[in-house]
């Protein structure tokens, strides 16, 4: 293999001209720009049977029926794009704020439920309920059933581990709280407040 | 390059709308309608902070179900936003960063209780929190709405994590406080002998104690 000088080298590239390199590398330019010329000039001839092939190629693609709207969407096919760079910024922050919303921890799932007695006495009662965070608030989910013992309502429910907040519905109307349990605002004026219980 | 482009932003603003629908229909016959507005309006806002909209969906559907006056339903549910954003302000304090939505509910309900920001930050700081925040703030919470000072319940949950007690024996203080309550005591007496208790604990030889880089 030979050996060029770097300079000779830059002659090849064309980022020099043979005037460009000092006298004593002018002749090695000269040698190698002949021996380029003498490469880059080689007749490249193909076998007739490629030429015959590469063309009846074209032919059947030119007489094909279009493709069908399906073999359009999946076939592969070359895709260029032609863009400004400072356009990337805002495809790139809006990619950001798609991460940050994505990848978001979501709520973690609640560890295992636990069984829990709602007890109540209410003697005077025609029908008791419970309702809270865990039963959307519905007093139609959770009815309370008369025990053996006199005035004495209860259910048992499975309920999420976490922090729940609940009330009891004396009679439809009533909201009364859990004595069992303790108590905080309910945010609505006028003192009043839910029971509290944290699984 | 357009297409990718308009593709992306309507995505983006595609999330909260879906989020806004959710909790339209699950606020749907159950508050006036100027409440289920104010609610959508203060769930995208809190959704886009990263605070959880579970608690303000809540009160609204708590305050329809009791039959509050929408007046009174939108000031609850801006008071519940306020205290998640408090909330996750502790946290962050407290070295949570970014607090997950459990643990803000959680913070939002001590809140609630009377517990204070500072004290929330306090509970928990790195290794002070050893079962997870959320399970920590809602012990504390529901310490102190049994009446028990809040600085007494900082002391009787940190002494208890620091004794090395696991989450489940940590969700049995309330429980154990009311036992007391029953025998007599007063709220911030059972806290101080529940808390004696748990720093025996944590002094007795060969006690396994978690590691805690603000108690070597």
């Amino acid at each position: 293999m030979i050996e060029f000088h770097p300079l000779v080298k830059q002659l090849l590239d064309g980022e020099l001209t043979l005037a460009d390199l000092p006298p004593e590398l002018r002749r090695q330019g000269e040698a190698a720009l002949r021996l380029l010329a003498a490469v880059d000039r080689e007749p490249v001839t193909l076998p007739p049977a490629v030429d015959a092939r590469v063309m009846a190629a074209v032919r059947r693609r030119a007489a094909a029926p279009p493709p069908s709207f399906w073999r359009r969407l999946v076939e592969p096919r070359e895709v260029r794009f032609r863009l400004r760079p400072w356009t990337l910024a805002p495809v790139l922050a809006a990619a950001a704020v798609l991460v940050l919303l994505l990848g978001r921890p979501a709520p973690q799932p609640s560890a295992t439920p636990t069984t829990v007695r709602f007890v109540l006495f209410a003697p005077q009662a025609q029908q008791v309920a419970v309702a809270g965070t865990f039963n959307q608030w519905d007093p139609a989910v959770a009815p309370l059933v008369r025990t053996g013992a006199a005035g004495v309502w209860a259910v048992t429910l499975t309920l999420p581990a976490g922090q729940h907040q609940y009330a009891f519905i004396v009679d439809g109307a009533r909201w009364v709280l859990d004595p069992a349990a303790p108590a905080v605002d309910d945010g609505f004026g006028s003192g009043r407040r839910n029971s509290v219980l944290a699984l | 390059m357009k297409t990718l482009f308009v593709g992306l932003l309507l995505a983006i603003g595609a999330m909260p709308v879906a989020a806004q629908q959710d909790v339209g229909a699950r606020l749907a016959g159950r508050v006036p309608p100027e409440v289920a507005t104010l609610v959508q309006q203060l769930a995208a806002d809190a959704a886009a902070r990263g605070l959880p909209v579970d608690p303000l969906v809540q009160k609204a559907i708590e305050g329809g179900a009791k039959g509050i006056p929408a007046d009174r339903v939108a000031s609850a549910v801006r008071g519940v936003a306020a205290q998640l954003t408090a909330a996750a302000a502790a946290l962050r304090q407290g070295g949570l960063t970014p607090p997950d939505t459990d643990a803000i509910a959680a913070g939002a309900f001590a809140l609630n209780a009377g517990l204070s920001g500072a004290q929330i930050a306090q509970l928990v700081r790195p290794g002070a929190s050893a079962p997870g925040a959320a399970v920590t703030l809602r012990v504390a919470g529901t310490l102190t709405a049994l009446g028990v000072p809040a600085t007494e319940t900082v002391a009787l949950v940190s002494g208890t994590i620091e004794a090395g007690e696991s989450p489940a024996e940590l969700l049995t203080l309330p429980a154990r406080v009311q036992a007391a309550l029953a025998h007599g005591a007063t709220p911030a007496q059972a806290a101080a002998g529940l808390a004696r208790a748990a720093a025996a604990r944590a002094n007795a030889p060969g006690q396994n104690r978690p590691k805690n880089p603000h108690h070597p």
